[in-house]
């Protein structure tokens, strides 16, 4: 692991193909706590790679699911967020989702919506869980039903990262149903997207050729 | 404590720490102006404070001032040599439930976060704490729930 914190990150994607691999992105507004969901997580085994160029942190963690290992890469926001909108980059392979709300903050729950959006335009398939943080702060709103999550059909977490309320909990489930979406994908857009990319090359040529022809006649 | 501190504020010009204190031995209400010296718009107001806290001259009188109110009242005066309003600085210093955390910049963005962490800090437990639970599971039954006032907006925001 020495290796992954010195080296330099690769943003080559390409290894979330491999079966051991699952990539598990996290959603949601500035200030509801993505990053300390995630440092209480990995409590002391983290270290984050800051990706600045790309408004990126990635955490590794490694754990073992049906005997089997399984390496799992968080990809936290860094301040990307202020954009109200991520690169498609940061979806893109991506095979769960979590999507962080502050129970302190309206706001932060009403634009769950837009993130929500924003993640089936390019994940239409991907598990997605909602959570709830910051209940230290207010323990009542655990009695409320929170719609949202009931509309879409998510599961809703209760959590503190202060106090660490079901944080491992989420975490846990959340990276099976990564590893469990990714044995069992049928998403459609991953099958087209594998497609186009077998298709790539020749087609281009083809392309260009019967332009080259098209030009020569019209001349 | 000799010297008990009853408000506290600034004065732009010159840049100054303003006291009121009440004085034990003579019980009346006194005015202490502390100056702010070696501080511009790139000190880092938390050094600053701490400095002014533990000065020789001024510590006694400022016993009862918390560190965190004095460095407030440095990003105060750090906020107006930088052309903020007054109005501006006071609303970064306040944590607004409403106000859209998404449209801040770096600097107000951490001056929130640093309002809210007070309140992790006091909540938090940490590896070392006895009684620690690294899996803490709670369950909150989902019976018996009630509707959420932030659901209550039916527009068509798809809530």
């Amino acid at each position: 692991m020495a290796g992954d914190a010195s080296g330099i990150p690769d943003l080559d994607q390409e290894k979330y193909d491999a079966d051991e691999q699952v990539k598990i992105i996290c959603l949601g507004d500035s200030a509801v706590g993505k990053s300390k969901l995630m440092e209480r997580f990995l409590i002391d085994g983290y270290r984050p790679q800051q990706l600045s160029t790309y408004a990126l942190t990635l955490y590794k963690y490694t754990t073992t699911i049906d005997s089997k290992a399984v390496l799992v890469d968080f990809w936290d926001t860094a301040g990307q967020e202020r954009f109200q909108s991520m690169h498609p980059s940061y979806y893109h392979k991506a095979h769960a989702c979590i999507m962080v709300f502050d129970v302190q903050r309206k706001i932060t729950y009403k634009n769950l919506t837009n993130w929500y959006l924003e993640l089936r335009e390019y994940r239409p398939e991907i598990p997605c869980v909602v959570v709830a943080n910051k209940i230290d702060a207010d323990m009542k709103v655990t009695q409320r039903n929170f719609n949202f999550a009931k509309k879409q059909g998510l599961p809703l977490y209760f959590v503190s990262a202060a106090d660490g309320t079901n944080v491992v909990k989420m975490f846990k489930e959340t990276i099976k149903m990564a590893v469990s979406y990714k044995q069992n994908s049928s998403d459609f857009m991953d099958e087209v997207m594998r497609e186009l990319e077998n298709f790539e090359l020749e087609p281009k040529k083809d392309l260009l050729e019967t332009t080259e022809e098209e030009l020569k006649a019209e001349s | 404590m000799q010297f008990v501190a009853k408000r506290c504020g600034v004065k732009f010009s010159p840049p100054s720490v303003v006291l009121i204190y009440e004085s034990k031995d003579t019980k009346t209400i006194r005015k202490r102006i502390i100056p702010v010296r070696n501080f511009s718009k790139c000190s880092d107001c938390c050094t600053a404070a701490n400095r002014m806290k533990y000065h020789v001259r001024h510590r006694e009188y400022l016993e009862g001032v918390t560190l965190a109110q004095l460095e407030r009242l440095h990003i105060v005066l750090q906020d107006h040599m930088q052309g903020r309003s007054l109005e501006h600085t006071l609303a970064s210093l306040r944590l607004d439930p409403e106000e859209d955390l998404n449209k801040l910049d770096d600097e107000d963005l951490a001056r929130k976060k640093a309002q809210m962490d007070e309140l992790f800090e006091c909540n938090r437990r940490q590896k070392d704490d006895p009684g620690f639970v690294y899996d803490l599971e709670v369950e909150f039954k989902a019976e018996g729930r009630e509707p959420c006032s932030w659901d209550e907006e039916t527009s068509d925001d798809g809530f």
